[in-house]
């Protein structure tokens, strides 16, 4: 079972408290309510709350109760094994990539994925990309100018 | 714009897991405010302070406060805080006190930065090798030794010497210079790298000829040991050279001593008579090797990936870009010695493995570019501004940059003429954009270089500054110029006035052109079933997009399922099954055996196949092709193949490894001879793998038997990279290498049923007879008939058959049509690795065009005019299929003909423009009144 605060997710879902007091009458929101302003949630309906509304589950900071004894480590760690699969799949994976060399084959690497649609960070040890191939005059077998 | 730069930064951390992780960086301080510094150069000019210049290796100077070279980018001034007055001493700051913009900033801290990305690319490259530590060759000691990469400064137009060969002692110009090659590479004492270093003998021969260029008539000498000349032209370069006067020693020097006065060097050799020679250069380049970074331990120790005894990182045979920690790839010359286009090609392969990981989350951080409004020219007459360009010394070296100037302002219609030092640097992109707003400008000349590099850039700058981008216009002084009458300056400058001329009577009719869009079929074809088309079918649909697989036999896997391991000893098949089984369970993947592609019409985007599948035909659409058919075996005429039967190609010896070892055990010697049926008159090129795989085989036969013996008959030993520690073993393990040449190969008889044969052994000067129980013909690779696939698709290919691609460095898997991609043997012969490395990236540049939904085309394309009368004599001579015939009713209500033009065909090439009698059908940029201003104005000079 899990403890959220009705403060800290009306925060997190972006609506008033009393708009949350509300779903629970109405039974919108799967959960009894608990000691002080808590509200209490089985681990499987927290987990579809998070995906729900694309919540942290670590953001609403749940307060693991009863069930204790099942050596479950954090609630954390239980909640990323159930409820994000599907979360993992979306909402976890950033669209960006970095880069580690600003030499040809950086340049190429960071310019494919630029063009493919993601957001690159390339990072360069000296003070101007270019690296090795800007020092050539001409490459072989054409004799084109490096540059 | 999607790419955000991290100069002086390096990687200290990292955390999370594959799709998401969390990266540290430190990022050094620069000292100048990027934002506020505008390159003007002021600071450099004041700064007191010289040291050594590390772009040009130490051979020029500059100054405390520096960019890095003059087209880098970002192109903004950094403090070097080793080397800057105020640092060391605690006074100066004179840059800040002559900075116009106040951008100088001792007290910057530098910053730490932490980044969500979702995978991450290792590309920190190689550094040369340091040959201090080999004093007899003098390097550091001797001043006219230097190293390869020296030598590339000291030739470039842009280096401390402005592109004029000389040689450090006296400044004078050297007339005799001799190469060494494997400096620091192939080294078996500890003091070098046991590998070979891949790159250094054909940027050896290139820098020969590119020296007997700027000094006619020197004398060059290259010193090897073998010539790895392995990669696509590269035989031809090589051979070329030679008849181009560039000599050959088969030596590797074992000291160079100064020359008198200290000026020029002796090299000391035994030659392959075994006697000890001296020869006088005026100049010594070391070709050194390729090693490991200086913080590549450093750097795969903080992203945890593992890495090789030689510092490269470890990768694997069947993912040449995947390192030892998922969601972390690498490219480039830091997973083992490479040349551009092999770093290019893994870079897009490195680039595609990260975005089919992150295939969800594609598009979610990009923005768009924008534009500015289009402005309105039609109202406004034509105002010219000219730029042109010196590109270094490229072209000021030869033309009078300042007369054309001058001439140039006197040309009609002209408001601006600038001369900039490199036209295509980002500083002289702004400039241009901004004299276009200051002046009003409305029309752009550029003298330069070729339009097929750098129009698109400069039509991006005018889009950028407001106007359409067909209102640019190149004359190329380059290539056409100074390139080649570099011996007649006054010529060429005459040519260059001519050329602005004509560039200036164009421009002024140029007019806005519009880019029409198709709609992009994000589907794929893919032609050819072995270990190349199967990789590129199944990424691309890992990436989401439907594939049709379209093999002609019945079988999928190609030539793989000749092979029993790849070079670094891991097995063929089990690999090759699993890939097939995942490539035929794919639902976004449609399998045809037996298939053969009859027709294909359409352009990128959205082309469309007639495929027949066991005689049925069906229809396809796609929106790019991968072309992977692979090639074959050469069937061996010579050296009694086919007579004897104990006279084997390579994969017969495989297959008999496979199947009767036991036969190969009991045998007694194996004679394995090199190059057939390559490096030869008609088939110059080298099939690459073919030494790597005798090399394995004869270290494959001395495991089964280690008293057999075994000899390599080869010319010239290429098991370039890494390989080179296989060919070690061998040597380590008693093969026996004897060299042959072109002109004096080896022999094979047969007497009484057994083999002999006979070589001259270049030491005794002898013939040495062996009698073989097997003879082993490394014979070379062949690509299939790729005819039917040109004329399909009428993409390019080369004199050997094979594909050709659309830049031997920069687009080393493009081919030469656009949406048409090629991987594996079908381009050239290479190894597995290299098939799968260039099939995942043929298919990230496919991934390209097929992420859009719809395809901006080219404005330049025909049109029909009124005065087309439906003759039909443009559409017999359009080479693209463009042009149709069709019927329609005329206002006076009677059936005419005319011809229509799909502008998803049109190449724009002007055939049809120069075919038709009646100006009935134009191309856009290339009109009639166009083309006869460029002429008269030719004509002007007569």
């Amino acid at each position: 079972m899990f403890v959220v605060h009705l403060v800290a997710l009306a925060k997190a879902i972006g609506v008033h408290r009393n708009t949350i007091r509300n779903w629970v009458k109405s039974g919108r929101l799967p959960c009894r309510p608990g000691p002080g302003k808590g509200l209490v949630f089985t681990p499987e309906d927290f987990a579809r709350l998070c995906q729900e509304f694309h919540l942290e589950p670590e953001a609403l900071a749940p307060r693991q109760v009863g069930g204790g004894r099942e050596a479950q480590p954090r609630p954390a760690a239980r909640l990323g094994a159930t409820a994000s699969r599907e979360d993992n799949m979306t909402g976890n994976v950033v669209g960006s990539v970095m880069v580690v060399g600003g030499g040809i084959a950086g340049i190429q690497a960071a310019l494919d994925l630029a063009d493919s649609g993601y957001y690159v960070h390339l990072v360069e040890a000296k003070a101007g990309i270019g690296g090795k191939m800007a020092q050539l005059d001409k490459t072989y077998p054409t004799n084109d100018c490096a540059m | 714009m999607n790419i955000e730069l991290h100069t002086l930064s390096t990687v200290t951390g990292i955390q999370g897991h594959p799709g998401n992780f969390t990266v540290t960086l430190r990022q050094a301080p620069r000292y100048v405010d990027p934002d506020k510094c505008i390159a003007c150069g002021l600071c450099a000019e004041k700064c007191p302070k010289k040291v050594p210049d590390d772009y040009n290796l130490g051979v020029g100077k500059r100054r405390a406060i520096y960019i890095y070279y003059s087209q880098t980018v970002p192109l903004k001034y950094a403090i070097d805080p080793e080397a800057c007055l105020y640092f060391l001493k605690g006074k100066c700051k004179a840059c800040e006190k002559f900075c116009p913009t106040g951008a100088i900033n001792f007290a910057d801290p530098g910053e730490e930065l932490s980044l969500k990305v979702g995978a991450l690319i290792l590309a920190p490259g190689y550094r040369p090798f340091d040959p201090r530590v080999l004093a007899p060759y003098g390097y550091g000691r001797i001043p006219d030794v230097v190293t390869g990469l020296e030598y590339e400064r000291l030739l470039s137009a842009g280096g401390p010497f402005q592109g004029h060969l000389i040689r450090p002692s006296d400044h004078q110009e050297p007339h005799k210079v001799a190469w060494i090659q494997c400096v620091g590479s192939r080294s078996q004492d500890g003091r070098g790298n046991p590998y070979c270093s891949t790159v250094c003998c054909m940027y050896a021969v290139k820098q020969a000829l590119v020296t007997a260029d700027h000094v006619p008539g020197a004398e060059t000498v290259i010193f090897y040991m073998d010539l790895r000349a392995h990669n696509k032209e590269f035989e031809r370069y090589y051979v070329n050279a030679q008849a181009k006067g560039v000599r050959f020693v088969r030596a590797r020097p074992h000291s160079i001593l100064p020359g008198p006065l200290s000026r020029g060097v002796v090299v000391e050799y035994v030659a392959e008579d075994g006697r000890t020679r001296q020869e006088d250069f005026d100049l010594a380049v070391l070709s050194v090797g390729l090693e490991a970074q200086d913080g590549a331990l450093e750097l795969a120790t903080t992203v945890g990936v593992d890495l090789n005894p030689f510092r490269f990182v470890e990768t694997t045979g069947f993912n040449p870009v995947a390192t030892s920690r998922p969601g972390i790839y690498v490219c480039g010359a830091a997973e083992s010695p490479k040349s551009i286009p092999r770093a290019v090609m893994d870079a897009s392969a490195a680039a595609g493995e990260a975005a089919r990981t992150l295939v969800m989350a594609r598009g979610t951080l990009t923005r768009e570019k924008t534009y500015p409004p289009e402005r309105d020219v039609s109202k406004e007459e034509p105002r010219i501004g000219v730029f042109i360009c010196s590109c270094g010394i490229n072209i000021a070296g030869v033309i009078d940059v300042q007369e054309l100037a001058d001439y140039a302002r006197t040309l009609p219609r002209v408001v601006l003429v600038e001369n900039n030092l490199f036209t295509c640097s980002t500083d002289t992109q702004d400039l241009i954009a901004a004299r276009i707003r200051e002046l009003n400008l409305n029309r752009i000349v550029i003298a330069a270089c070729t339009p097929r590099t750098h129009e698109a850039l400069f039509q991006d700058t005018l889009r950028e500054a407001g106007l359409n981008p067909y209102l640019v216009e190149m004359a190329n002084i380059r290539n056409q110029g100074s390139w080649v009458h570099q011996h007649n300056p006054a010529y060429a400058t005459r040519k260059a006035k001519d050329q602005v001329r004509m560039a200036v009577a164009k421009a002024a009719l140029d007019y806005p052109l519009a880019r029409a869009a198709v709609p992009v079929v994000q589907q794929a074809l893919v032609v050819g079933g072995g270990v190349a088309g199967l990789t590129a079918a199944l990424e691309l649909a890992e990436q989401g997009y439907a594939v049709t697989l379209v093999e002609k036999g019945d079988k999928l896997g190609g030539n793989a399922w000749l092979l029993n391991r790849t070079w670094k000893g891991e097995e063929v098949r089990p690999f090759l099954t699993g890939l097939i089984a995942q490539v035929e369970n794919h639902p976004k993947i449609q399998v045809l055996k037996q298939a053969e592609l009859k027709s294909v019409s359409g352009s990128v985007g959205n082309f469309t196949g007639e495929i027949s599948v066991a005689g049925e035909s069906r229809r396809v659409s796609f929106g790019v092709a991968v072309l992977a058919i692979g090639g074959q075996e050469y069937k061996p005429e010579e050296y009694l193949y086919g007579e004897h039967p104990r006279v084997l190609t390579a994969l017969e010896l495989d297959a008999l490894l496979r199947e009767k070892p036991a036969d190969l055990k009991a045998a007694g010697p194996v004679v394995f001879i090199q190059c057939v049926g390559s490096r030869e008159p008609g088939r110059m090129y080298c099939s690459r793998t073919c030494c790597t795989h005798s090399v394995e085989n004869a270290i494959r036969l001395k495991e089964l038997d280690p008293e057999k013996p075994v000899y390599i008959l080869y010319r010239d030993l290429r098991t370039y990279g890494l390989r080179e520690n296989l060919s070690t073993k061998a040597r380590e393990l008693g093969v026996i290498f004897i060299p042959y040449t072109l002109e004096n190969k080896p022999r094979v008889t047969e007497s009484a049923g057994r083999l002999e044969v006979t070589v001259t052994d270049p030491i005794l000067g002898l013939p040495v007879r062996l009698s073989p129980d097997y003879l082993v013909l490394a014979s070379g690779i062949r690509p299939h008939d790729t005819s039917g696939l040109v004329e399909l698709f009428k993409c390019g290919v080369n004199e050997d058959g094979f594909l050709t691609e659309a830049h031997p460095k920069l687009r080393p898997v493009d081919s030469t049509v656009d949406g048409v991609f090629l991987a594996g043997l079908c381009h050239y012969p290479k190894p597995l690795e290299e098939a799968v490395s260039q099939a995942k990236a043929a298919v990230t540049r496919a991934g390209i065009i097929l992420a859009k939904s719809a395809m901006e085309l080219d404005a330049i394309k025909s049109e029909v005019t009124a005065h087309c009368d439906g003759c039909g004599l443009c559409v017999d001579v359009c080479p693209y299929l463009a042009l149709k015939l069709e019927d329609y009713q005329g206002d006076d209500g009677r059936r005419h003909r005319r011809v229509v033009s799909d502008k998803a065909l049109c190449k724009g090439c002007g055939l049809c423009e120069a075919t038709c009698p009646k100006e009935g059908i134009t191309v856009h940029g290339f009109t009639l009144p166009q083309l006869e201003a460029q002429v008269e104005a030719v004509l002007e000079a007569l």
